[in-house]
């Protein structure tokens, strides 16, 4: 394909779903520049071994980054440590942070997300958040003094960390303001199950509570108030309390915009030529046939290829048109030893089944809605959640047929 | 085509499986198997391409050839 008067296209963007979305646009056949515009100062790198086997001291630093891209072409421009401040959509330029402006024929958005830090976390030494490579080394080199920890957020990262802190032998106190740990993400029957297992494995949870004010003492965060006026001595707070999407320089832009970037099925934004992927992106999902922001690293890696493939696509000349980008949402997470999976959403589900394991102390079920399966999760069962998946595919393609007039 | 498994850091996450389940399993245990030879379909070749450089644990080599 020639796509003709498409000069520059422009990645924003260098966690997986902007390194995803250049290596499909390197591997295909477009021959106009590519600019990338990456906040890492080194490489992309893997999000999920932060809070898990980077911090336990299991990967090397060097082990996280992902492979070079190759560039046969030549046509790669890459920015590194660099980040977008604006975007003109009806215009088609970008401004960066230095104040330079450059235009662009197609754009591929992958900013990501931030970690939420509330009001009362704000400014004070000893309080971390974990999203980026810097925010895991500074946890790291703070354990060296074998800090008691509080964890604000009973959510995968704050369960993540408490489970990679207890390796250590720290003592954990996990907050966390629902009745049970990682409820919202696996559901009620596997939130006790978490929470259990947490607690077997000493850390002290506090369910129910949220914490009122930190204290500091010589410009440090020594204690911490909770809800019910207890008081949790400690010398580090890890904060576990979930991300916003980063769409703070789009303001203005006139992008549409609604707890991330709007896109449609195809994941294109309100405006030609201008796409999202990842974290930052909320689009219509076919399968499930409603906006979605999935969170996850299998999605941000699929979605950005699936973006720029589109892109392309949408350019006059192209000779495909773009593609609904059709998502079952995995993830997993490693605590203990165990590994816990899902796959689908289960948000809205209205009835939960269990499921006979081989061990049967470890946990498998599927959540059905309507008689449709849309969720499956288990510990330590990835033939058996992965098999659910297909199910669960096909369950969601016979939807659409139906929801399709033919 | 051939995969390289880093067995020392795979941890059975299971994107590979989700991604190309024609070539790539992970067993209860949470052992990856790959099976090979790995099929000359060019659309189950993209996945797997696609499961090396979705590896969360970067376990995965590929050797093309």
């Amino acid at each position: 394909m020639a796509f003709e008067g498409i000069r520059r296209i422009v990645v924003a963007g260098g966690s997986l779903a902007g390194y995803s979305a250049v290596s499909e646009l390197l591997a295909a056949d477009y021959a106009g520049e590519l600019l990338w515009v990456t906040g890492e100062k080194q490489g992309s790198y893997s999000k999920p071994a932060l809070s898990k086997e980077f911090i336990q001291g299991k990967s090397e630093y060097s082990e996280l980054f992902l492979p070079e891209i190759p560039d046969a072409r030549g046509n790669l421009r890459v920015l590194r440590d660099a980040r977008l401040s604006a975007l003109d959509a009806a215009a088609r330029t970008v401004q960066l942070e230095d104040g330079r402006s450059v235009e662009f024929d197609g754009l591929v958005i992958c900013t990501g997300a931030v970690a939420r830090m509330p009001a009362i976390t704000r400014g004070m030494a000893g309080v971390l958040g974990l999203r980026t490579l810097e925010d895991a080394q500074a946890i790291k080199a703070e354990l060296v003094g074998k800090p008691r920890i509080a964890i604000l957020g009973g959510g995968l990262i704050g369960c993540e960390l408490a489970a990679s802190m207890r390796s250590f032998g720290l003592e954990i106190t996990l907050i966390e303001g629902a009745p049970t740990l990682l409820g919202r993400t696996f559901g009620a029957v596997l939130g006790e199950y978490v929470l259990d297992m947490h607690q077997r494995n000493g850390v002290n949870v506090m369910t129910g509570a949220t914490i009122e004010e930190l204290v500091a003492r010589d410009g440090r965060v020594a204690a911490a108030r909770l809800s019910d006026r207890s008081v949790i001595e400690t010398d580090l707070v890890l904060v576990g309390a979930g991300s916003v999407p980063a769409t703070g320089w789009l303001e203005g832009s006139g992008l549409k915009l609604a707890d991330g970037v709007v896109c449609d099925a195809t994941l294109a934004s309100s405006h030609a030529g201008i796409y999202a992927a990842g974290d930052v992106a909320r689009w219509h999902n076919p399968f499930y046939d409603t906006q979605m922001r999935v969170e996850h690293w299998t999605s941000a890696s699929a979605q950005g290829r699936a973006a720029a493939r589109n892109l392309l696509r949408s350019f006059p000349g192209a000779t495909e048109a773009p593609v609904p980008f059709a998502d079952i949402p995995y993830f997993w997470s490693d605590q203990y030893g165990l590994k816990l999976q899902m796959v689908g959403r289960h948000d809205g589900h209205d009835r939960v089944e269990m499921h006979e394991t081989a061990d049967r102390a470890l946990p498998l079920l599927t959540f059905h809605k309507q008689d449709q399966l849309v969720a499956a999760a288990g510990v330590n069962a990835s033939r058996a959640v992965m098999r659910y998946r297909k199910q669960i595919e096909d369950d969601a393609k016979s939807r659409q047929r139906v929801a399709e007039p033919c | 085509m051939k995969i390289i498994v880093n067995r020392q850091s795979c941890d059975g996450n299971g994107v590979c499986m989700g991604i190309a389940p024609e070539v790539f399993d992970v067993d209860d245990d949470l052992y990856l198997h790959v099976a090979e030879p790995i099929p000359e379909d060019g659309e189950i070749r993209a996945r797997v391409r696609q499961a090396v450089t979705s590896c969360p644990i970067l376990a995965l080599k590929l050797v093309e050839g």
